[in-house]
């Protein structure tokens, strides 16, 4: 489904005109199947989080190829990068990321009204997906009036509400206890199975790179495939 | 995302920032509202200056000056392009007396075509137009110039006539200025009809008309009673045209000159006044602009701070995947908004502050002045046309556009990656 060819990419630091090119990305070939979970482990550091800045096209490589589907995405401008996200891409971060000034309920609704859909397929669809995740009691409460795994719980359902075919999630359960972190693999693992959507995840924790399918490690700027895992 | 999504977005941020907002709006209606007032003096005075131009005339008159008009040169006049009538109003140039019983006055006559002049604006309040000799009509204030010479009332003021007009009789006399004794002829007139009030309250018709049935029977006392008289001295012309519409007026005036007759219509005049007053206004405007231009620098800061605040948010939509151009979109919006609710509000205010203003101004400069009639001081200040509320909203929802333009620029070049990076 997802299939990357030399992909490079480095940074400039420093002062400008003492600035540093540091590479992070050393020229990673790999692929991910459709329906796989895959996670990415490595140290912090290591260039995981860039690795899915640029799978995501929030940033350009330098160099390599990036094709989903048969798609290159890596040679998309903003704006077309920008509507793919919206039709293909579901994201999960770390610290949740939800609007502070939109309900948990607006907050699932956001990504179907920038896709234009209209009002009442719109409420259906939440009002499904706030089922899903066990959330209908607090659809009308702001985000800062939940925990945090009640946050993770609204931006999975969020991620799920244009059913995209990739879920793109990093450090999904950085912020959570280790039960709460549980709930929401489970979760994901199920989300997995009975909708069949591939889930790249991202984490330097190993019980969360175990419920994966295939593991890769980043390391020195390079991808090593770690394996299968059939933690559940 | 669609046009009400888009709404109801703009809608719940400027909620948000309610006091930050409305002082933007603030800042945004005072310079509107400064710029309508502002060159709304200039429509006022404008309209007054030319109300007052034409108070006296239709704006489609021309005068036509010549020594003498003969009836064959006025029919020529009336043969002309664009000429609605022509009139001849004769006026005897000698002294005259009226008689009417026991009273007296010294309305003076004026021989006149009431088919030309009904063309114009002549017309009667009550009675018939003349159809015999000897028959005249009156104007509507011809009972004020009839005095009683014995009585004064108890103010000490002349007694004028209030009685019946309609089918009275009254005598004319005239003669020269140089003799204290008019000539012994006298003419009995019949009141036939009553002209119609004059538009301007101010202005008092006492004026006999008559047609020109009555000129041989005053040219012979006149030649009877003078020695080498001249009878062209005796009655005096005053030759008035009418174009048919305004826009013509200029064709047959220049017409006019170039046939050699000597002419005047308001139109040059008004022309001047109305280039004058377009660089007035225009000037005006221009001040209240920069009002404007001031009230932007508030939409920009608050468009700005908007941007900044709301990094973290535009950083996440991005990333879920609002394209640039909706982003960009947004804050466009939000800054259109700001003026149309800061547009909307000065013109309420402005046209509030335009009839306060008319109201309170002339009380203001009679009182300044002494004058106690206000009834005379008919001055109109402040005018608000539509062509201004379409020139002011404008500008001022343009500039306020303009202003949000670099907030949203920079909006859409937030980067996602550094804008999730951002603490809560
Ligand atoms: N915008 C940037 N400018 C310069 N250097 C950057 C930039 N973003 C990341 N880096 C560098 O690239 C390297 C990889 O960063 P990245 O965030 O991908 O690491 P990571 O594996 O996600 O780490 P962590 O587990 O701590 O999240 C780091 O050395 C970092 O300093
Ligand atoms: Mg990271």
């Amino acid at each position: 489904m997802i299939q990357v060819q030399e992909l490079s990419h480095s940074f400039k630091i420093g002062k400008k005109g003492k600035e540093r090119q540091v590479p992070v990305l050393k020229g990673l070939s790999f692929s991910i199947q459709e329906g796989e979970i895959v996670s990415i482990v490595g140290r912090s550091g290591s260039g995981k989080s860039t690795l899915l800045h640029i799978l995501a096209g929030f940033l350009k490589p330098d160099t390599g190829i990036i094709e989903i589907d048969n798609v290159r995405t890596s040679v998309f401008n903003e704006t077309e990068s920008a509507k793919y996200r919206l039709a293909h891409f579901g994201f999960i971060f770390q610290n949740f990321q939800l609007m502070p000034g939109l309900t948990v309920f607006e907050n699932i609704e956001l990504p179907l009204k920038l896709s234009g859909v209209m009002e009442k397929e719109r409420r259906q669809k939440v009002q499904e997906l706030l089922q899903l995740v066990g959330l209908t009691e607090v659809q009308d409460h702001y985000p800062n009036e939940l925990s945090g795994g009640q946050q993770q719980r609204v931006s999975i359902a969020r991620a799920l509400i244009t059913d995209p075919p990739i879920i793109f999630a990093d450090e999904p359960t950085g912020s959570l206890d280790s039960e709460t972190e549980q709930d929401i693999l489970l979760l994901i693992q199920s989300l997995n199975r009975s909708r069949g959507i591939t889930f790249v995840i991202i984490t330097h924790d190993d019980t969360v790179a175990e419920t994966a399918h295939r593991i890769y490690r980043m390391h020195d700027g390079e991808l090593i495939e770690g394996g299968a895992s059939h933690a559940i | 995302m669609r046009f009400k999504d888009q709404i109801d977005f703009v809608r719940q941020h400027i909620r948000k920032n309610k006091l930050r907002v409305f002082m933007t709006i603030l800042a945004a209606t005072m310079g509107t509202a400064f710029l309508i007032v502002l060159a709304s003096v200039g429509f006022g005075i404008q309209d007054t200056i030319r109300d007052e131009m034409l108070s006296n005339r239709l704006i489609t008159e021309i005068d036509v000056f010549s020594g003498d008009m003969d009836a064959p040169t006025i029919e020529g006049l009336k043969q002309r392009e664009h000429v609605k009538a022509v009139v001849n109003r004769q006026s005897v140039s000698i002294r005259q007396e009226t008689g009417m019983n026991g009273y007296i006055g010294g309305q003076s006559l004026i021989v006149t075509d009431f088919g030309e002049e009904a063309k114009v604006e002549f017309a009667l309040k009550e009675g018939r137009l003349p159809q015999n000799e000897h028959e005249v009509v009156v104007g509507s204030h011809f009972a004020e110039g009839m005095i009683d010479p014995e009585k004064l009332d108890a103010e000490g003021e002349p007694v004028t006539y209030n009685g019946k007009l309609l089918g009275e009789e009254f005598t004319y006399k005239f003669g020269l200025y140089e003799n204290d004794e008019l000539f012994e002829e006298e003419i009995p007139l019949t009141i036939v009809g009553i002209a119609k009030e004059p538009s301007k309250d101010w202005v008092h018709d006492m004026k006999v008309y008559g047609d020109a049935s009555i000129m041989p029977k005053v040219k012979q006392i006149f030649i009877s009673n003078v020695e080498d008289a001249e009878v062209t001295d005796l009655f005096y012309s005053d030759v008035k045209m009418y174009a048919d519409n305004l826009e013509n007026v200029k064709s047959v005036s220049e017409a006019m000159k170039e046939d050699g007759f000597d002419v005047y219509s308001i139109s040059d005049e008004l022309e001047r006044m109305d280039v004058f007053f377009l660089v007035l206004k225009a000037g005006l405007i221009f001040v209240g602009t920069i009002a404007i231009l001031i009230a932007s620098i508030g939409i920009f800061n608050t468009m700005t701070m908007a941007v900044t605040e709301r990094t973290r948010e535009i950083g996440v939509m991005k990333a879920i995947g609002a394209s640039p151009k909706l982003i960009q979109r947004l804050f466009l919006m939000e800054s259109a908004w700001i003026g149309i609710i800061g547009t909307f509000i000065a013109i309420v205010l402005s046209y509030g502050i335009s009839y306060i203003a008319n109201l309170l101004l002339p009380i203001i400069v009679a009182s300044a002045l002494g004058e106690e009639d206000l009834g005379s001081l008919s001055v109109t200040f402040s005018i608000i046309p539509w062509q201004l509320v379409l020139i002011a909203s404008v500008i001022s929802i343009t500039v306020a556009m303009i202003s949000g333009w670099r907030p949203a620029r920079k909006a859409t070049k937030i980067d996602v990656i550094q804008a999730l990076r951002q603490e809560l």
